[in-house]
């Protein structure tokens, strides 16, 4: 119990000084989201307009600790204030529209690597100098080396282009109703594929790399040694005894990579065109809209912490040793 | 106990994974999707390529409305035609300048109503240039606004006789709607109520919509296609492959080598045609600095630059090159036929400007790069937004032609935000820069050397970044904006044209073009050059023209 | 996760992450004191074991093949290409012929030009990443791991932090303040980069500051700094290394991935931004994939001829991971491990 309060205590900490960075950020960068706009819309605005728009914006010039504070409140309250790029919708509602494809993508391809990648990790150590070892990993280590983007790129052009396969764009095909119907959920899964598969081609390496030499360093562990000599069957050894204690840092991992969907396949939708937050937060950069920018990383940040703060519960159950230390 | 727990979890996890492979394996063996999109689409659609979703907001007063609403949902009272230098009656049918300048009065259109069937009445326009006053500001000339039945009077604290557009193509809203809208900067105005063809909103989702027939429309014979369908894209690489594969109609964005990209794989129903009516695209030095205070340096390295490589590398071929009027596409009619036909500065010509730079002190050194007079070489940055990479292809190829006449030119190429922080401050050497568009010269020469927009440098202005003020220019524009009378216009834009070639306020490049390219696989009766009756592009006043034009192509 | 600026913060942790996940295996911070660490090695491991293992290891040896052919032709791309490689020099979109090897670009570019070029822009900004951001996290790590307590809570809330930090916002604060190229995109990448290794290196640091050889240092009465670098740090050599290693990973994917969303210098010459042109120019669009491939598989060589390196450390440092030529379809135990471990 104390080691989880000791933790609570930390994340508090860490939390306060994200969001205090996050307040201080923006304040620093030069120009305003008034003339990035001008900029971006060149001669489709006036110049007239620049102070127009700043009036509508609002500009605030209250001292900066009196900011501060209201700042704190309105993060406490749920309060993210209102998007410059999205104007008027208040940051939460545009968060909220969109966050549910990004977990959808990042949820499913995350699973997925992680589960087949730590098979393919048990497997590869179980029969060490066989196909899956000698053969997998280079070859995973290979594809994980492309930059993501360009894999998606290259996976778009060929299975969406040239091959027809796939669709090109967005979370489902426009004019769909949404709603719980196999012609919908269909949609959605084919709208799923390419982007979930790229994205799973090059973090899978890591999950089975990781695995597996977690697997051979318990292998020499002898309570393996130990289930042999009671004569086993190698497939509950391998599955009861071996990757059960394997599992253990892929737990974590697990755990902290479910804390990074929430701000992770930014290039992804960018390239396959899926609404999502993470291109949000790209255009919320591009934009200057300090209140969405603001918004996002908190979502991000909280995200990562109660991630984080789930594993360190769970592993207070799984290894007994924390409890001791 | 925890390990059992945690061993469910893990099955669970499997199950999961399972069902996600069965639907994956499932749904990869269907043929591609035939989808709404499909052959038989009855939808106008188009791209949007800078908005990776979209919200439901069609407040026309807000700055991120949702596309269309100002060319489908709601009109104005006259639209005019850059391509052709027309100007169509819409939702006025005539309009009376006075003689001294200082007041307009509109005749309104009969018969026309709003969207849920109550007419369109003169309360309306007062009503709309009250909102837009109060909530955005601008038209500090304007004194007030009167409806008299089906006429509407504005007059003027001081005659301004650009006003008739700015005034004209002001769109309008519905007084009965929007007098109850509490906080009308604030509305999202989600159900919205106009004049024009395209008002009913349906299927409304993050990644695309579609608006439908106004059922009152007041030209229901001009209302051919069923509706138009937005999609939105993070960026012009999505939307370019949905017009490369046929998914949409329309592609009103920036596409690299389009008669590849695009033309080819169609080219049968697929055109494309870029007017140069944009606002002309400048190389503005900063004239409150050494050496751009001098108007020979300026020429000179006007004539260093190679515009014909700077238009066929730098921007794709899709323009031309600028003349000594610095005018645009735009305003073809008001070129002044004298300043053409003497015409050097903006010709290439690394002699002329060799000798110019000698001439004016700027001797080369033994490097083969020139000096300033204190002996330091003379380089600076061209700035330019990162983002806009046919600008920055434009400052790579200047920078190269510099080096030729022994001048370094750094390409300096930071976020936009940046870039324009420190050209409403007056803190940067050059840039690459837009200029005022409007439908009369009066604001691209205001903006460009004009007294009254230049600021000392630190303090900020949001126009003239180049600050270069001609006292002679100041009173053209002046006598511009008193004149009714288009010939006398006509004369004084000419005499502005002289004042621009004879100072070189800034070194013109080429007139922005006006993107457009589509398909009449599903509609024809698109704009061209040949009959330029619009641009093709979706986000001006003349979108609606094109809107009310299209038919359903015809089955052959 | 995946070697571009997705999440950079995602990034960091999963890339730094050598193979071996037993070594570390806390959440945030604190639980990874790693007491029961299989592989924690000998007190004492001579540094030069370390080079002898990766010199006879064939994955260390294509890794650095690879990887020294892209350096040398880093370092001859001035001679081999004298003129400024962005020079246009010829016909637009040309596929490879005799002339150009690799075509040219949308601007009548040289491809093989841009891509040499692009080396060295690539490879500087990796290796100086990796390098200073290692540097910063050993550091972090060791003081961490020496002084403990209140030095090790400041020092892992401050890692944390920037754990968390969104990477690509950063970036644009920082490019705006700062003048853009190499030197902001460097500095932004350390910035965002150290603090992976720094975790990674304080939980390694921390199960040898419990080491006895250590406690013992510390009764003798040596200085914090001579503990700290000549007690504790040669016994990381192996991790320091493999940190390195992938930060010199991260340093190259998240240049490219910066630079390919435009937010780095894009007036450079590197592979991210040839890429960055060549999306620009629609290369796939009209199927010049020689404008597109070469930049990324350049890319994508490089990393794993890094993770080749990365791989046969851990192999060298842990024999049990060493390729196994007999085996009788079950578990072996490794006869070859119990020995080194008791050396």
């Amino acid at each position: 119990m104390r080691f989880i309060l000791r933790r609570l205590g930390f994340y508090f900490i860490a939390f306060w000084a994200c969001i205090t960075l996050n307040f201080m950020l923006p304040r620093f960068m030069p120009g305003d989201p008034v003339s990035r706009m001008f900029a971006r819309s060149q001669d489709r605005m006036q110049p007239e307009q620049i102070d127009q728009l700043r009036r509508l914006f609002g500009v605030d010039d209250r001292p900066i600790w009196e900011q501060y504070i209201n700042y704190i409140g309105d993060v406490l309250t749920g309060q993210m204030g209102v998007s410059i790029s999205r104007f008027p919708t208040p940051v939460t509602e545009v968060i909220a529209s969109q966050i549910g494809w990004t977990i959808l993508l990042g949820g499913v391809s995350l699973i997925i690597a992680a589960v087949v990648g730590n098979l393919l990790g048990i497997l590869a150590a179980w029969r060490r100098g066989g196909l899956v070892d000698s053969g997998l990993p280079p070859l995973l280590i290979f594809i994980g080396s492309f930059p993501y983007f360009w894999l998606a790129m290259a996976a778009l052009y060929l299975f969406g282009v040239v091959l027809g396969w796939f669709p090109l764009r967005h979370a489902f095909t426009s004019g769909l109703e949404p709603g719980f119907t196999g012609e919908y959920l269909l949609d959605v899964a084919h709208h799923l594929v390419l982007p979930a598969l790229t994205i799973v081609l090059v973090s899978i390496g890591g999950w089975m790399l990781g695995m597996r030499n977690t697997m051979i360093a318990t292998n020499a562990e002898d309570y393996i040694i130990m289930a042999e000599a009671k004569g086993l069957k190698p497939g509950r050894i391998m599955f009861r005894y071996a990757a059960r204690n394997a599992m253990l840092p892929a737990v974590t991992s697990f755990g902290m990579s479910l804390g990074f969907v929430v701000g992770g396949a930014l290039l992804t939708e960018v390239v396959f065109a899926y609404p999502g937050v993470g291109y949000q937060l790209l255009a919320a950069v591009q934009g200057l809209d300090y209140p969405l920018m603001q918004g996002l990383f908190l979502t991000i940040t909280a995200a990562v912490l109660i991630a984080n703060f789930l594993v360190d519960i769970l592993y207070v159950r799984l290894d007994p040793r924390v409890r001791t230390s | 106990m925890t390990h059992p727990r945690f061993l469910r979890s893990v099955r669970n996890a499997a199950a999961v994974l399972s069902l996600s492979v069965l639907v994956l394996t499932g749904c990869s063996a269907n043929p591609p999707s035939t989808s709404a999109d499909g052959p038989e689409r009855t939808l106008l659609t188009i791209p949007r390529e800078d908005m990776g979703t979209f919200v439901q907001n069609f407040n026309p007063f807000s700055p991120t409305v949702a596309p269309m609403t100002q060319q489908a949902i709601y009109e104005s009272m006259l639209i005019y035609n850059p391509a052709d230098g027309t100007t169509t009656p819409w939702l006025a049918t005539e309009w009376e300048v006075a003689e001294d300048g200082k007041s307009i009065v509109f005749t309104l259109r009969d018969g026309v109503t709003w969207s849920d069937g109550e007419p369109f009445v003169g309360e309306d326009v007062v009503n709309t240039f009250d909102l837009q006053r109060e909530i955005l500001g601008g038209y500090d000339y304007l004194d007030t606004v009167t409806a008299d039945g089906n006429t509407v009077t504005f007059t003027f604290t001081t005659p301004f006789s650009p006003a008739l557009f700015e005034v004209g193509q002001q769109i309008i809203v519905p007084e009965h709607v929007w007098s109850a809208i509490e906080d009308p900067s604030r509305e999202t105005n989600a159900v919205p109520v106009g004049t024009g063809p395209y008002t009913e909103v349906a299927q409304f989702q993050a990644q695309s919509f579609v608006l439908e027939k106004n059922p009152n429309y007041w030209q229901p014979e001009k209302q051919q296609i069923e509706g138009i369908r937005m999609l939105a894209f993070a960026g012009n690489d999505g939307a370019n492959l949905a017009a490369v594969n046929g998914d949409v109609d329309w592609a009103p964005q920036f596409m690299p080598n389009i008669e590849e990209t695009f033309i080819s794989k169609d080219p049968e129903n697929r055109d494309y045609w870029f007017p140069p009516t944009g606002a002309m695209i400048n190389w503005q030095l900063n004239t409150a600095k050494a050496p751009f205070d001098d108007v020979d340096v300026r020429k000179a390295l006007s004539m260093a630059v190679n515009r014909e490589q700077v238009t066929s590398i730098g921007m794709t071929g899709y323009t031309e090159p600028a003349d000594c009027t610095g005018l645009s596409g735009a305003y073809e009619n008001w070129k002044s036929d004298e300043v053409l036909a003497d015409c050097d500065w903006t010709e290439y010509n690394v002699d002329a400007a060799n000798a110019l730079l000698d001439e004016a002190g700027y001797a080369k050194g033994a490097d083969g790069m020139r000096t300033m007079e204190d002996g330091s070489p003379f380089a600076f940055d061209i700035s330019v937004g990162s983002a806009s990479s046919d600008w920055l292809s434009v400052a790579n190829v200047i920078s190269q032609n510099l080096a030729d006449v022994g001048i370094t030119a750094t390409v300096d190429a930071p976020d936009w935000a940046t870039v324009v922080s420190g050209y409403e401050l007056g803190e940067f050497d050059t840039g690459i820069v837009w200029s005022n568009a409007a439908p009369t010269p009066y604001q691209y020469f205001r903006g460009m050397m004009g007294t009254s927009t230049v600021e000392a440098v630190g303090e900020k202005t949001f126009e003239n970044y180049h600050r270069y003020g001609s006292e002679e220019a100041e009173q053209l524009l002046t006598d511009f904006a008193a004149s009714s009378d288009e010939a006398e216009q006509g004369e004084i834009v000419n005499q502005l044209q002289e004042v621009y070639s004879e100072n070189a306020p800034a070194v013109p490049l080429f007139p922005g073009p006006e993107w457009g390219a589509y398909t009449d696989v599903n509609f024809e009766g698109w704009p061209t050059e040949e009959n330029p009756y619009a641009t093709l592009s979706v986000r001006a006043p003349t979108t609606v023209l094109l809107l009310t034009s299209l038919k359903p192509a015809s089955a052959e | 996760m995946t070697n571009s600026i997705e999440g950079t913060a995602s990034t960091v942790p999963q890339r730094t992450r050598p193979p071996s996940g037993s070594r570390h295996r806390g959440a945030i911070a604190g639980n990874d004191d790693g007491g029961a660490t299989p592989i924690a090695g000998p007190p004492r491991r001579p540094g030069g074991s370390l080079v002898h293992g990766l010199l006879t290891n064939r994955k260390a040896a294509t890794g650095a093949l690879i990887l020294g052919v892209f350096i040398v032709a880093a370092l001859l791309a001035p001679v081999l290409y004298p003129d400024d490689p962005s020079r246009i020099t010829a016909l637009a979109s040309q596929p490879p012929s005799s002339d150009f090897p690799l075509g040219t670009t949308a601007k009548g570019q040289d491809v093989l030009a841009l891509t040499v070029h692009g080396a060295r822009s690539s490879l500087f900004v990796g290796l100086t990443v990796g390098i200073v951001a290692t540097f910063v996290g050993l550091l972090v790590g060791l003081a961490s791991a020496y002084f403990g307590k209140l030095a090790d809570d400041a020092l892992s809330l401050l890692t944390n932090v920037f754990l968390l930090l969104p990477g690509l916002p950063l970036l644009v604060i920082l490019a705006a303040f700062l003048p853009p190229g190499l030197g902001t995109v460097i500095l932004v990448l350390i910035v965002t980069g150290w603090a992976g290794s720094a975790r990674v290196l304080r939980s390694q640091a921390l199960s040898i500051r419990a080491k006895d050889f250590v406690a013992a240092a510390v009764v003798a009465g040596e200085r914090p700094l001579r503990i700290m670098f000549r007690e504790i740090l040669p016994n990381m050599a192996s991790i320091v290394m493999g940190t390195l290693l992938a930060c010199v990973i991260y340093g190259i994917g998240a240049q490219a991935g910066l630079e390919f969303l435009g937010l780095g210098d894009v007036s450079t010459v590197s592979w991210g931004t040839n890429l960055y042109w060549a999306s620009n120019d629609g290369a796939l669009l009209v199927g010049a994939w020689w404008a597109f491939i070469p930049s990324g598989l350049c890319i994508a060589l490089v990393a794993f001829a890094l993770a080749l390196i990365n791989y046969a450390v851990d192999e060298v440092t842990n024999p049990r991971l060493r390729k196994v030529t007999f085996r009788t379809g079950k578990r072996q135990a490794d006869p070859t491990d119990k020995g080194k471990a008791s050396a």
